[in-house]
């Protein structure tokens, strides 16, 4: 009770300081006036009873500090001087302090930039209840070729994990996310599809707003049809009408009964429009592992448990595998949903905040270097203050609260840097790159970010405060202001550290630039130029009966080669650059007879390889005369003939018991699924015609794929797209376009990822390149400042102005070529990490280490020159007058 | 100043206060420092400054309370008070004190 009022009394003191003050002074005056008065009347003369009065009083001032000890809290308010003093000296020292701040406001910004995005991916929990209790099934393979990554499962892994794993809740959804139609009102819109299985919102942890999950009866093959709408749509399409549950809307040209909605800001991992049941089987695409597990491990169960359930269910699997590998071991694990999701952006971020963390040291370094030169200028300041009494304590004091100052500010422009770079990052990803929802600056950002910023002030605020340690009284008193000659060693290693950093950095830029150059100007093998396309969704009841779906194709791209300037148009399930369709394939006669494998697939309309000219290497292109009743045929591509007939003519041997190869024509590059080695490779091919797709596979192609309409003009076409959605209307009113892409849209959205990677890394690069520069210009600047008087006497002496400049100017460029060397040593260690992301272009890239060389060389030369020019206005006389 | 005379020992000098005050009531600070004075005779020096942080300090705790009043010379001048709570701990204080009195008297006694 009594420390409560004490405190209190004391707290209310600090913010009524002045009043206080007046009331003491007031008080004191009174005490030795009272004093003075019985003096007088004790008969003292006047200036007796004052002094008398003061002498016993004993010290006015010790009294006022004394009674001020008491008052407040002393050492708030020593702090509160000594944040005042050091912005004065901030004041009065603007270039040190902008120059400070600006280099903390962007590397501290790079860094909050960065780490909001990790702690998005990695750190922030996922949106869902009870985020550790959710995950996902890894596989891991031991052996001669040792594997682990997510696992994907098929019907009959799924049927297994349900019934056999009691400590799991399970789930799964369609690998692929899909586009299907939506009829509202007249108008049909294309919306993003999730198919999901029963419970799948029951492992998220989400409760409908309104309505109910999907039952297991809906999730059974065969099931009614039913959707659950998320809470956006069925805002902007439906107005929120509640009296929608239980009604039927129209989707893919099907009635679907509305069950429930999602709640508002709820996510999924697929981020889908609308939720349909998956009912997943060991049929159709059962048969392949086209299902992404989740799971939620149920109360009073143990991941131990549930790992030991899954291996027990999937035992049959193990066995088989081992059967086939001999002293390879196949099991299954579990990982926590956030791990297993973000596990391919993982090894990137990091590597992006290893990069930021660079530039942190880069900075500091540069910081360390400035303070330094700034501590010994201040040397003789120091040495008066402490002189006039201050102890060493006071003045290390003094130098921290100033870098801390500092490093708030500098903290401060960072968060307002960061906020932007990361604004702008944002707008660079695409919709739905990051699997998660939002990237905020929150707490935990800010705190990094005060984290850093005090760190950076206690790296550079080291060197500066041990050098005082060395002060030395007598001597700095007596010296002028700013020599400390003998710190040019330390500086230049300062220097030379930040300039192998930077290497680092910029060759590893170079190198990712160099893949981006690469992959972008692999020849495409088509022309990409001049060609419109859109993609529509078929995965719809109109179109599953092949009549109706080959009259679709027929007549639109009839009437979209009527549009004035089309030279061609055609259909193909998938486009160059884009992922395909992978199938099985049986070899029936040639080299390989009797081989069962793999192979890319694409089913194309007459005029496919004409539209996109994709060349015609041997036999022919499919016309309209190859129908669902005609012989049927397939065109492969040169990779296909050269790895399945080495060379011979594959021209009419017979693929998949009676399909006949009448064509081969060139590769095109296209985004691997079938064995992605690089994001852009060529893979064997098999080309057949829409009309001869079977029938019974067009339904399941057009749930995972949305065809693609082609066009080719000579020229551009005024108004191109809406005639191309005209031209569809014409075949069909109710399809919508999802949207028009030109080639190189695809070529992007396919290399996005290195894009980005290497636009940050680029940044990152030239901000640490930007570093190293101001470093150097500080140096030298620096010296040719100190050196004045002494460059003055040299030339005085006889030296040429020339000599003096190369002298000083040779300081930074030798700091700068040891830091080069350095950098180079530490490449040939540290590049050899990006071999994985590296295309086209070797780890030891000859032209990218000699551009790195020319580039620092050039800053280096710049940033030496300008501060030695100087020199040439240096007049010996007047500064040997100033001596 | 004389090497005969005693410092003020910490602690000792809010007692003095506070027993000035209830011996004579309100009082200003000059007024409370002449009391001491008076009271301890020659025996101890005391610098009069020194009672204002005492007084502080014991107005923070809550023992006394001060208003501005007018003097007798009809000069403005702080006037102090024993609080209610200041008048309880006074008796506590006091033993405290005569406690620590008593036993450092056994200690200086001659041994007998």
């Amino acid at each position: 009770m009594e420390l409560i009022r004490i405190l209190f009394s004391r707290c209310a003191a600090l913010f009524r300081r002045r009043r206080l003050d007046e009331d003491l002074d007031e008080e004191l005056r009174a005490h030795i006036d009272l004093a003075f008065e019985e003096n007088l009347r004790r008969g003292m003369s006047e200036q007796e009873a004052r002094t008398e009065a003061l002498r016993v009083f004993g010290g006015v001032t010790q009294t006022k500090e004394a009674y001020r000890m008491q008052r407040g809290f002393p050492s708030v308010e020593t702090l509160v001087q000594d944040v005042r003093y050091a912005l004065r000296q901030l004041l009065r020292n603007p270039g040190f302090t902008m120059t400070v701040i600006l280099t903390l406001a962007l590397s501290v910004g790079a860094n909050t930039a960065i780490f909001s995005i990790v702690n998005a991916l990695m750190l922030k929990s996922l949106p869902y209840a009870h985020p550790e209790r959710m995950g996902t099934i890894f596989m891991r393979i031991q052996g001669p070729e040792p594997a682990d990554e997510r696992h994907d499962i098929d019907g009959r892994q799924w049927e297994l994990l349900r019934d056999n794993a009691p400590s799991l809740i399970s789930a799964v959804s369609a690998g692929l996310s899909s586009g299907v139609n939506l009829q509202a009102d007249e108008k049909v819109e294309y919306v993003h599809a999730g198919r999901v299985s029963a419970h799948y919102f029951d492992v998220l942890g989400i409760h409908l707003a309104a309505g109910r999950p999907f039952s297991e009866v809906e999730d059974r093959p065969h099931g009614p049809k039913t959707v659950v709408l998320s809470y956006r749509l069925w805002h902007s399409v439906f107005g929120g009408d509640r009296e929608l549950m239980g009604q039927t809307i129209r989707l893919k040209s099907e009635p679907y009964t509305v069950i429930g909605v999602m709640p508002e800001g709820a996510t999924t991992p697929m981020n889908a429009d609308v939720y349909t049941a998956l009912q997943p089987s060991r049929e159709g695409e059962g048969r392949g592992t086209n299902f992404d597990a989740i799971t939620r491990l149920r109360d009073g169960a143990s991941w131990q448990e549930a790992d030991a359930e899954i291996n027990r269910a999937w035992g049959s699997l193990s066995a088989d595998f081992a059967k086939r590998n001999a002293g390879s071991k196949l099991s299954y694990y579990s990982v926590p949903l956030q791990k297993g999701q973000t596990a391919g952006l993982r090894p990137k971020a990091l590597t992006l905040m290893i990069a930021a963390g660079i530039i942190l040291l880069i900075a500091c370094a540069n910081l360390a270097g400035l303070a330094l030169v700034r501590i010994l200028r201040r040397t003789p300041e120091i040495a008066t203050r402490m002189a006039l009494g201050a102890s060493h304590w006071q003045i290390q004091k003094q130098l921290w609260v100033e870098n801390l100052v500092l490093a708030l500010m500098g903290g401060l422009a960072g968060v307002g840097v960061g906020f932007l770079a990361l604004r702008g990052l944002l707008l660079l990803l695409p919709d739905n790159f990051l699997p998660v929802a939002s990237v905020n600056l929150d707490g935990r950002v800010l705190a990094f970010t005060l984290v850093v910023s005090l760190l950076t002030s206690v790296l550079f605020g080291m060197l500066p405060a041990l050098a005082t340690r060395k002060v030395d009284l007598r001597s700095s008193m007596a010296m002028r202001a700013g020599t400390g000659g003998d710190r040019l060693r330390l500086r230049q290693a300062l220097i030379a550290g930040e300039v192998a950093l930077t290497v680092v950095l910029l060759a590893a830029s170079g190198l990712l630039i160099r893949t981006l150059i690469h992959l972008e100007t692999l020849p495409a093998g088509f022309n990409p130029n001049g060609v419109m396309t859109a993609k529509a969704s078929l995965d719809d009841a109109r179109f599953r009966d092949q009549a109706a779906f080959l009259k679709l194709l027929d007549e639109s791209t009839t009437a979209m080669r009527q549009i004035p300037g089309v030279q061609n148009a055609a259909v193909g399930l998938t486009l160059p650059y884009e992922r395909t369709l992978n199938d099985a394939v049986t070899l029936n006669d040639g080299p390989n007879a009797g081989l069962q494998t793999g192979t890319d697939e694409v089913y194309v309309t007459p005029g496919y390889f004409g539209t996109l000219q994709i060349p015609l290497l041997q036999g022919r292109d499919f016309t309209g005369a190859d129908g669902p009743n005609t012989q049927p045929v397939a065109v492969v591509n040169r990779t296909f003939a050269n790895k399945f007939f080495h060379g011979a003519n594959p021209l009419g041997h017979t693929l998949n018991k009676g399909t006949v190869i009448v064509g081969v024509v060139g590769d095109v590059q296209l985004s691997s699924g079938l064995n992605p080695v690089a994001p852009l490779m060529s893979e064997e091919t098999m080309y057949i015609p829409a009309a001869q797709v079977n029938p019974k596979l067009i339904p399941l192609a057009h749930i995972w794929f949305q065809p693609s309409w082609i066009v080719r003009t000579a020229a551009p076409v005024e108004g191109l797209t809406a005639q191309m959605q005209r031209a569809l209307a014409s075949a069909d009113p109710g399809l919508p376009f999802s949207g028009f892409y030109s080639m190189s849209d695809l070529l992007a959205k396919t290399l996005v990822t290195q894009r980005i990677e290497v636009a940050l890394l680029s940044a990152m690069a030239g901000l640490a390149l930007l570093l190293s520069t101001v470093g150097i210009f500080a140096l030298v600047a620096n010296l040719v400042a100190q050196r004045t008087r002494e460059i003055g006497i040299r030339i005085a002496l006889g030296s040429s102005i020339r000599q003096a400049m190369i002298h000083v100017g040779g300081t930074g460029v030798r700091a700068s070529a040891i830091g080069l060397i350095a950098g180079l040593v530490l490449c040939v260690g540290v590049l050899r990490v990006m071999r994985s992301v590296l295309y086209g272009v070797h780890v030891y890239d000859a032209p990218t280490l000699l551009a790195v060389v020319l580039a620092l060389v050039a800053v280096t030369l710049l940033a030496a020159s300008i501060p030695v020019l100087r020199i040439a206005r240096i007049d010996p006389a007047k500064t040997l007058r100033e001596e | 100043m004389g090497g005969d005379k005693s410092e003020v020992l910490q602690g000792t000098l809010d007692l003095m206060v506070l027993k000035t005050l209830e011996s004579m009531g309100r009082l200003h600070g000059y007024g409370i420092a002449r009391r001491i004075e008076q009271v301890s005779g020659d025996g101890l020096s005391l610098n009069q400054g020194t009672i204002y942080p005492a007084l502080l300090r014991l107005e923070q705790r809550g023992w006394i309370n001060s208003e501005w009043g007018t003097s007798e010379t009809n000069r403005r001048a702080k006037f102090y008070s024993l609080s209610r709570i200041g008048h309880k701990k006074i008796e506590e204080e006091t033993e405290n004190w005569e406690r620590i009195a008593a036993t450092m008297a056994r200690f200086l006694a001659p041994s007998n």
